[in-house]
């Protein structure tokens, strides 16, 4: 019982991961919490649905253009709203609370614009990726898809891997989130790669979607899940990509576990009980480096 | 300067004063009705901007004080006999305490871990309100008589208008003085430089604290005054929607101007029904319209409507100066 | 013999940097002791120490006989302690009054916030006046309204020397005072200097890189270089001392 609700955690855990990676790599590069992400998510799902129901797609067609839809979304979000309010400066510093709430905006607009829609009254669920009778390990049972879940995740974790530190672009974005204004100056066009940021990390949330569209029942609140994303990323240490995915896999095992210790009730308040909870006790999270203070 | 109201200021209050006395007698029950709600989220936003206009502090754990509030004197009133004004005094001060609880570590965050920590706390206070069944009626909520105070009967839509309105006078006039105040000035110091206010004397963590149980104890009068009208209260109105709803009307009013923030529920609060009025309702879309008004009124006019208006009418006054072109954004660069 | 304001052999590291080595030095009351030395050699760094901004992990700090380094960095000021700040830290949202009577914070007394009364009347009228006196002494009462972040950079500067003139400092640590200042300006700074030195008796410690303004108006002089004292004495000793020219490399040193 307890190891079929660890297995289980550790599948969950894995899109929350996915999901901490995608608010990890925004604040590394604009120091912003994106509190639209959640929406992606859902933005994705919908999607993927409406492309398999109504315009019969086959399954990978329909990932590319779902999660190719939220990675523009994500893209087009940052080069008008957020560039416009940043403007001229190198560093989100000052201009952090306006573009936070900016994301609360976006975040509520893609629910309200959803929820307009009849269609999404009532509960619906994407098709699974892999299908077919579930696997079995000894007492445990694995559904194929959450099968498919695990390695996905890998193999994003391996592509950002290899992205972030073999490729020149992958280096140039890092460099653009240590120091903006060094990065500046040595010629990497930093608009460009704030934009590029917000792209990568809306097409991670829209990978979510696709994943979480079967497993969770899709409906234009779905987008809460970013809380699970968040408490993912700062369990892990707000900056650090190794600790997303440890702090989803710890958050997805520790969230089922209070569902059995505890009562399926608390389950839902567990994300924000530990987001409180870590945020007191250590701020830096599990691999999280110390918050720079500023030179007088 | 810093002793007094202005004259217009002063007026402002009478008027609101006056208008509680005069507006039930001219006005049908769903105009006071809605009249009450915006009254009531005034509270709430003068009470938010104090802590996000005045002391920077980019918190979001309002609504869990609200909750309080509300819980508190329908609590007081119905199971303990204890008077509304006293109720309302007990809660808030209740509100108060965990704002100051909230505040200690929260002083210690900075600006998103700040926001993060704080949201989660509503969230969880939200939990509280909708699981603790013996004390708040869990997800079916708490049913409460109107209070009687000294003998004047609320609970109608007439009745309670006049109570409401001149709280909110009150309320008003309490911040208005607080603003201008010494302290009104410590929490705009820490807002602009930490480092300047520490050089000068200010202990800048001890002002976060205070500035946290403030706008925890105007959220909590403002529960309280949710009593005088509503007679049901459930955890669904304690949520981040409201919080939300709250936080537009702030930043479209102009956040650090309790004006503009009396402008931004005005402008706000009144376009549901706007909506609703519309010859197909499009009260299905306001979810999305509040979203993108706030988008879009950070992004052009992060000044608020206050500050567009502002410079065109009336000259420079006292208290933590703002000018219209400086807002929750960045301080405008010096000349170098 | 116990000075008036004596450091006393502190060191600072950041991580693993030796910021400020075994550094000491002591003012006489009234004196305008300048810190010079090039960049990077510590010198905002010792400021900080004074204010309380961060700690060094040995040595002592005194002013007058208290122990400074006891203290948090609130209540620097209220010992005494005033400071202008290098990167030009101001409340640029609040008004040049305001700013002031920020620096006065800590001798306005406390009155009932969310109401008026009649000690309230009085003490902010109090605390006004004496914010426009000091607006008066640095020729910036005409901008009185005027929010801090609009002012071109000399007043600004100004400012900020009269925010720490309004926490009434018996020991004044000045942090590049004519940075960025023009000729004009400079000698403004130069003759206000020496009148508050006089006038109100002060004590100046002055960081500096501007070398005409520490030749004319220091009393002593203390060269720091890569966080160790290399020299100390008056300003025409410290001009010809070869371990000064050889850290300026031999330029500014010839003012």
């Amino acid at each position: 019982m307890i190891f079929q609700a660890v297995l289980s955690g550790i599948v969950m855990g894995c899109v929350y991961a996915l999901i901490a990676l995608s608010l990890v790599i925004i604040y590394k590069s604009t120091d912003v919490v994106n509190f639209a992400a959640g929406e992606f998510v859902m933005i994705a799902a919908y999607a993927g649905l409406l492309l398999l129901d109504h315009l019969s797609l086959n399954y990978a067609l329909m990932v590319v253009l779902s999660v190719g839809l939220v990675f523009v979304l994500g893209a087009f979000f940052e080069r008008t709203a957020l560039n416009h309010i940043i403007g001229f400066r190198y560093a989100a510093e000052a201009a952090l609370v306006p573009m936070v709430v900016a994301t609360i905006g976006l975040s509520f607009m893609l629910k309200g614009a959803v929820r307009v829609i009849p269609a999404t009254e009532e509960v619906l669920r994407l098709p699974p990726l892999f299908s077919g009778p579930p696997l079995f390990f000894g007492d445990l049972i694995l559904q194929r898809q959450d099968l498919g879940i695990v390695g996905v995740a890998i193999l994003v974790m391996v592509l950002l891997s290899v992205g972030f530190n073999l490729t020149a672009t992958g280096k140039a974005l890092r460099a653009t989130s240590q120091n903006p204004r060094a990065a500046a100056l040595i010629g990497i066009p930093v608009k460009r790669m704030r934009m590029m940021a917000w792209a990568v990390a809306s097409g991670l949330a829209g990978i979510s979607g696709i994943l979480l569209g079967p497993k969770l029942l899709m409906t234009p609140d779905m987008g809460s899940v970013v809380m699970m994303g968040i408490a993912a990323s700062i369990v892990g240490g707000f900056t650090s990509l190794i600790g997303c995915v440890v702090g989803g896999i710890v958050l997805g095992v520790v969230q089922n576990l209070v569902g059995i210790f505890i009562s399926p009730q608390a389950i839902a308040v567990t994300p924000f009980f530990i987001i409180m909870v870590v945020l007191v006790v250590r701020p830096n999270g599990l691999f999280g480096e110390a918050m720079r203070l500023k030179k007088v | 300067m810093y002793a007094e109201l202005r004259a217009s200021e002063l007026a402002g209050l009478l008027l609101i004063i006056a208008a509680g006395l005069a507006l039930p007698q001219i006005l049908p029950g769903y105009f006071l009705y809605t009249g009450n709600s915006l009254m009531t989220y005034a509270i709430l936003a003068i009470g938010l901007d104090l802590l996000l206009g005045w002391s920077g502090q980019f918190a979001f754990a309002h609504i869990a004080f609200f909750g309080i509030g509300i819980y508190g004197t329908a609590l007081l009133e119905s199971r303990a006999e204890v008077p509304f004004l006293l109720s309302v005094a007990i809660s808030a001060a209740v509100a108060g305490l965990v704002g100051i609880a909230i505040g200690f570590p929260a002083a210690r965050l900075r600006t998103v871990y700040l926001a993060l920590a704080t949201y989660a706390f509503a969230e969880c206070a939200q939990w509280v309100f909708r699981t603790w069944d013996p004390v708040t009626g869990g997800p079916d909520g708490l049913r409460f008589r109107p209070p009687v105070i000294f003998g004047y009967e609320t609970g109608s839509d007439q009745s309670s208008f006049p109570v409401v309105a001149l709280i909110l006078a009150l309320a008003i006039g309490a911040a208005l003085y607080l603003t201008k105040s010494k302290l009104g000035r410590q929490m705009c110091a820490i807002r602009d430089s930490e480092h300047v206010a520490t050089a000068s004397g200010i202990d800048v963590r001890r002002t976060k604290v205070i500035a946290f149980a403030i706008s925890a104890v105007f959220a909590g009068i403002a529960g309280g005054v949710y009593t005088l009208f509503q007679t049901f209260v459930n955890a669904d109105v304690l949520g981040v929607s409201q919080l939300v709803t709250v936080l537009t009307m702030v930043v479209i009013g102009g956040s650090g101007s309790i004006i503009g923030v009396l402008l931004g529920v005005v402008v706000i609060g009144l376009l549901p029904e706007l909506l609703r009025a519309m010859p197909q309702s499009l009260l299905v879309w306001q979810e999305f319209i509040y979203g993108s008004i706030l988008v879009l009124a950070i992004v052009f006019m992060p000044q608020g409507l206050w500050g567009l208006i502002k410079p065109r009418f009336i000259r420079r006054t006292g208290g933590c100066g703002r000018t219209p072109a400086q807002s929750i954004r960045a301080p405008a660069e010096a000349s170098q | 013999m116990s000075a008036f304001f004596a450091i006393d052999d502190i060191s600072v590291r950041f991580g693993g940097l030796k910021a400020i080595d075994h550094f000491s030095m002591e003012v006489r009351p009234g004196e305008i002791h300048a810190l010079i030395g090039p960049n990077g050699a510590g010198k905002s760094t010792v400021f900080n120490c004074i204010s309380r901004f961060c700690t060094p992990v040995e040595g002592r700090i005194r002013l007058d006989g208290q122990d400074i380094l006891a203290l948090p960095a609130h209540r620097i000021v209220a010992s005494g302690i005033g400071r202008t700040f290098q990167n030009l830290e101001l409340l640029k949202r609040m008004t040049v009054l305001e700013n002031v009577l920020i620096g006065q914070h800590v001798h306005i007394p406390r009155y009932f916030f969310f109401g008026p009364s009649p000690k309230r009347k009085r003490t902010e009228a109090e605390a006004v006046k004496s914010a426009e006196a000091i607006l008066e002494e640095t020729n910036l009462a005409k901008y009185r309204d005027t929010p801090a972040g609009e002012l071109d950079f000399g007043h600004q500067k100004l400012l900020d020397l009269a925010r720490a003139l309004a926490g009434r400092p018996r020991l004044l640590l000045l942090d590049e005072p004519a940075a960025g200042l023009r000729n004009r300006e400079i000698s403004f700074v130069d003759a206000l200097l020496l009148k508050l030195a006089r006038s109100h008796g002060l004590t100046i410690i002055l960081v500096e890189h501007v070398m005409p303004l520490v030749m004319s108006v220091a009393n002593k002089v203390t060269v720091l270089s890569f966080g160790q004292k290399i020299a100390e004495g008056t300003p025409a000793e410290i001009r010809r001392h070869p371990r000064v020219i050889e850290a300026y490399l031999g330029s500014e040193a010839h003012a």
